[in-house]
Parts: structure tokens; sequence; C-alpha cells
């Protein structure tokens, strides 16, 4: 059996208190999801989060965006034979600009990829557990539990806030 | 901080109040910019029907005012990008209400002057044959050449401005989402991609702004420099100089922090957000136009000194043709637009009001122009060999194409606004949040309401 609670909350601090009453109960910081209409700091809210790798796709994307950059400009360059008037088929400074370019779009795309990706966005199932009353101000928590016990000691700390589970 | 901060009932209301209500002013500013751009493509369809010799140009001034356009607006498109993400990046509290501002006009200008290649082409319907593609007519790019560069570099600044534009746009979709019904809730439904604002979506979206940031900056440094060695790589008079990079990018970024400021200006009357965007935010947008002032004055005086100093007959041609001769008035207008009046008045404490820098901002964007039609015309003007110089003066097709950008601009611009909160609204609400945090590393932060630079 597995089921999650959603319970809406006024604002940060009394999210911030249900919390650590979860916690004290023994809910793991995994289990617990908090729901909100911006960024909420501090150490309860921030503790368990999963190692980004935005930052290393983006350089990965970068590398990728090179390779194909320099691709379209020296083979293809050789390949068409191009008349030049003597001046190098192949030049580092001017291929540079457009490799750079390339480089740079790679590690962009590459950091909306990763970014919809870790965040899990653009999924079917992305809006399970929402409660529109985020974009009111509330906090939404949902927090899963695995048994009967667990479920009870939620509702116990959730209380009235709680209002649903699925 | 303070009693002030409004709740969030109200700062949802007041900065969806533009999506949901426009009120009276933006159908006006539609309908006119609307009325105009109609008469601007009606200009083009003649164009595209009779040939460019509609226009004025002919030989030896082959760039006029398209090109003139081109790098006038690629330079307005450095205020979003560029200046946002310095801003996001140096961690500028204040910037909080002027960035998405900032960041939808660099899409539209971009937009906007990378149509003027394609429209230069004469034959626009032809412009595949410039992509690199197998084909049969034995074509292929010229990579060595600065108008291929162009292409790469402004596709990536465009492309990378977009993304930087609604990476943090996504939170305010889901708001929109909630708030709205029927087509519009699947409209935004489908573009905010099931945000729900957990916390791990956050700090996924905080570091990917922040990485966006750290990429965007060169690429939208390279893009202007790669625009004036569209110029300097040429052996032109006074085209041929090591300086023009440095030279365009703060012309870029000058003249970004003026159409920036004429921009929030316009939004804060038309929708009434004096709350949001405050005499501060002018203040320091201000004393930013201020430095870029001097920093283009100083590039000028440094580009003009030692061309005349030089003394060269074909460069000295140029010169004098610029400084007293038939193109004196748009190179004094110039020095008046972008740094006679507006230093002064931006230097003055006093002066430095909303209307203050309104006025500055919009001569330095007058200037901005005169000058990007400075370096293009008179040098091809006056080329190397006297026989062949020549003269240019604009049609009625090429003034109302002109004319139409303008237009084009406000109306997109206007109807971005209708579509989206033009204030990042989940970033005002942190912003207010990370104030009222008494202590740890945001101490030194305070509201993007009362920060004073």
């Amino acid at each position: 059996m597995s089921e999650r609670i959603i319970a809406v909350l006024d604002g940060v601090d009394q999210a911030l208190s249900a919390v650590e009453s979860l916690r004290r109960q023994g809910f793991s910081r995994a289990a617990i999801t908090i729901m909100s209409a911006e960024p909420i700091h501090g150490a309860p809210f921030e503790s368990d989060q999963t190692k980004s790798r935005i930052a290393g796709f983006a350089i990965a994307g970068g590398v990728i965006g090179a390779i194909a950059a320099v691709l379209l400009t020296v083979v293809t360059s050789r390949r068409v034979d191009l008349v030049t008037g003597g001046m190098p088929i192949v030049t580092p400074w001017a291929f540079g600009i457009i490799i750079f370019e390339l480089a740079a779009l790679g590690a962009i795309l590459a950091t909306l990829g990763r970014m919809i990706f870790e965040a899990r966005l653009a999924r079917r199932s992305a809006l399970a557990d929402y409660d529109e009353a985020v974009a009111d101000g509330s906090v939404v928590l949902a927090v899963e539990c695995s048994d009967e016990a667990c479920l009870e000691a939620a509702k116990n700390v959730l209380g009235a806030n709680l209002t649903r589970t699925s | 901080m303070s009693e002030r901060q409004p709740t969030t009932a109200k700062i949802n209301s007041d900065l969806l109040g533009p999506v949901n209500k426009p009120g009276r002013g933006w159908y006006a500013t539609v309908t006119v910019s609307g009325l105009v751009v109609l008469a601007a493509a009606g200009a083009l369809a003649y164009q595209f029907s009779r040939g460019l010799g509609v226009w004025g140009i002919n030989r030896p001034v082959f760039w006029a005012l398209d090109i003139t356009n081109f790098v006038f607006w690629i330079g307005i498109s450095h205020a979003g990008t560029l200046i946002s993400a310095i801003l996001r990046v140096t961690g500028a509290e204040w910037r909080r209400p002027v960035t998405r501002c900032a960041e939808a006009i660099t899409v539209f200008a971009l937009m906007i002057g990378a149509l003027f290649p394609i429209i230069h082409l004469g034959r626009p319907q032809l412009f595949y044959w410039l992509v690199p593609y197998p084909n049969e007519r034995g074509l292929w790019p010229n990579f060595r050449s600065p108008l291929a560069w162009d292409f790469f570099a402004i596709n990536t600044y465009l492309l990378g401005s977009i993304i930087y534009l609604y990476l943090p746009l996504i939170p305010d979709l889901a708001l929109l989402r909630d708030k709205s019904r029927g087509l519009w809730r699947r409209f935004y439904g489908a573009l905010s991609l099931g945000w729900k604002g957990t916390q791990l979506q956050w700090d996924r979206l905080e570091r990917a702004v922040r990485v966006m940031a750290v990429v965007i900056i060169p690429v939208a440094v390279s893009v202007h420099t790669i625009v004036s060695w569209d110029f300097a790589m040429t052996i032109r008079p006074m085209w041929h100089s090591t300086m023009f990079g440095p030279y365009f990018v703060a012309g870029a970024i000058f003249s970004g922090i003026a159409a920036l400021i004429i921009a929030m200006a316009v939004i804060r009357r038309v929708f009434h957000l004096e709350d949001y965007l405050q005499p501060i935010h002018f203040n320091n947008l201000g004393l930013l136009l201020l430095t870029m002032s001097l920093i283009w004055f100083y590039f000028t005086f440094g580009e003009y000194l030692t061309t005349w100093y030089g003394n060269l007959p074909d460069e000295m041609a140029v010169f004098d043709s610029k400084v007293s001769g038939v193109y004196s008035p748009f190179f004094w207008g110039t020095v008046i637009c972008c740094f006679a009046v507006p230093a002064p008045l931006l230097a003055i404490k006093r002066f430095r009001t909303i209307k203050g820098t309104v006025i500055a901002s919009m001569l330095v964007v007058v200037g901005m122009w005169f000058e990007r039609f400075l370096i293009i015309v008179p040098t091809l003007a006056r080329p190397r060999f006297t026989f062949n110089w020549g003269t240019y003066s604009p049609t009625w097709v090429e003034i109302m194409l002109t004319a139409g950008t303008f237009a084009y601009f406000v109306l997109l611009y206007s109807i971005f606004t209708r579509l989206f909160p033009i204030i990042a609204i989940w970033e005002y609400k942190e912003g207010l949040a990370v104030a009222r945090e008494p202590s740890t590393s945001s101490s030194s932060v305070s509201s993007p309401l009362t920060e004073s630079t």
C-alpha cells in the first residue's frame, strides 16, 4: 500500500512547523514534497536535494556543439572544394567563431533539456498531488505513506489542513 | 522591511492585471502600432514586387537604412539578456521587477534586426539557398565570411534569449494556468510543462537560470562584436578598426539600456505599475546609462582622434564628410543626443528622475540610430577611388520600413504583455521573502521595492 496525503498550509511558517513535526514522527525528507509559489530558502526545505548535473550537461552540450561545428566547417569545406583565392581552406581564425557559437548553443540546449528532465517537467503525471491553492500563496505538502500507521501519523500532524489522499 | 509589503493576492492582482484587463491604453497602442505595421507591410510588398530599385541605394552606397536598422536593432537587443544576466550573476536584488521587461526586448529586437539581411537579399524567398545542406546548385556557405558568422551568432543569441526568457517564465505560466479557464488554461498548461513548484523544481530552475546567465553573457558580447566585424573585416576607410568590436558592444549596451528605460516607463504608466517599477529602478538604470554614455564617448573620441591624427587621405575624406561635411548634422546630432545632453542630465541627481532618465533615454535611442547610419553610409559614399564617390538619400519605402520596425517592436511587445506577466511575479515575491529574512547571507539584500544602489 502506498498512499499520498495532501495538505494545504497557510504559509511558510506553518509549512516549516509541519515539516519539522513530520520529521520528528520519523518521516524521511524524501517522503515529503513541498509545493510553493516561490522558492523557499531555509535548511528544512533544501536539505534533501539530490545532486544536480545541469552544469555538467551544459559542459557536455558545449563540447558536442563544438564537435558539430568542427564537422560542419572543416569537413564540409574540404569536401566542397571551395575557391578561396589562395587563402587556406581551413582556418582556425574564422572557423573558431562558428565553433564558439555552436558550442554555446549546445550548452544552452543541454541546460534546457537537463533542467526539464531533472525537474520532472513535461510528464503526463506532472501535476499529480498538486493543489491550485499554491497560486494564492499557500504551501502544499504531499506526504508519501507506505502503511496505515504512517498514514495515521501524518493525518495527526496535518490535521485540519488535510485536503485529500491519493 | 516592512509593513509596506503587499500581500500575495495584491501582487497577483496587480501583475496579472495587464493580462486580465489590459485597458484602453493597451488597445490604443496596439491599434496605432498595428496600422503602422500594415503600412510598412504594404511598402515591403511593393518592394518585393518591384525589386530593390525602389530603395535609394545605388553605387557606391549599397548598404543604407536597411543595414542601419539591422545594426541598431541588434544593438537594442543587448538591453535584455545581457543586462539581465549581468544583474543576475552579480546578485543585484533591484533587478527583480526589471529582468523580464529587459529579456522580452532582446527577443523582439533580435527578431526585427534579423529580418533585414533577409529583406536586403531582394529575393528573400530564396533565403534557403544560404543554408548549408547538400544541394544540386553546388552552393555552400563561405564560413570565412563575417556574414556567415552573423548567421550563427544571431541565431544562437536568439534561441538562447528565448530560452532565457522562457525558463524564469515557467512558474508564472503555472500561475496563469491556475488562474485561467477554458482554452487559456490549456494554452498556459502546455507552456508551463506541468510546473507545480516543488522545492526540487525551484532548485533546478535556479541552477539552470544561473548556468544560462553565465553562458549567455559571452554570446551576447560575441553577437555585436561579430556584427562590427561585418565592417571591420573590410579595409574601407574608418571601418578597418581593431576597436570596432568593443565600440559596437558598448554602443549596443548603451542603446539597450535606453530602450529598457523607455519600455519600463511606458509599462509603468499604461498598466499602473508604479508600486513595482519605482524611481529607484530608473535611478539605477540611469546611472548605468550614464556610465555607458561616458564609455561611448571615450570610444568615439578615441576612434576619431586616431583617424584625424593619422591624416591618411582616404580616411580623412570620410572623417571630413562626417565632422564638417554633408553628414555633419548626423555627427553632431549623435554627440548631442548620446553625450552632451544625457551625460549632465544623468550625472546631476536632481535630474535623474523618471522623467529625466526617460528624456535622456529617448535622446540616446535617436542618437544611436544616427550613429549606426553614420558608421555605414559615409564610408560607403567615400570609397578610396574618388571617381566612385556618391551620395545617398532614402526613399519613402525605406523610411516606411524604418518606421515599421519601431511599430512592429511596439506591437510585439504589447502582445507579449497581454499574454504574459511583464514583471516576474515569483521573482518579485521571492525578493520580498529574502528581504524579510533576518540573518544569513541574504541579510545584506533588501527588498526589490526599496533597495538603493
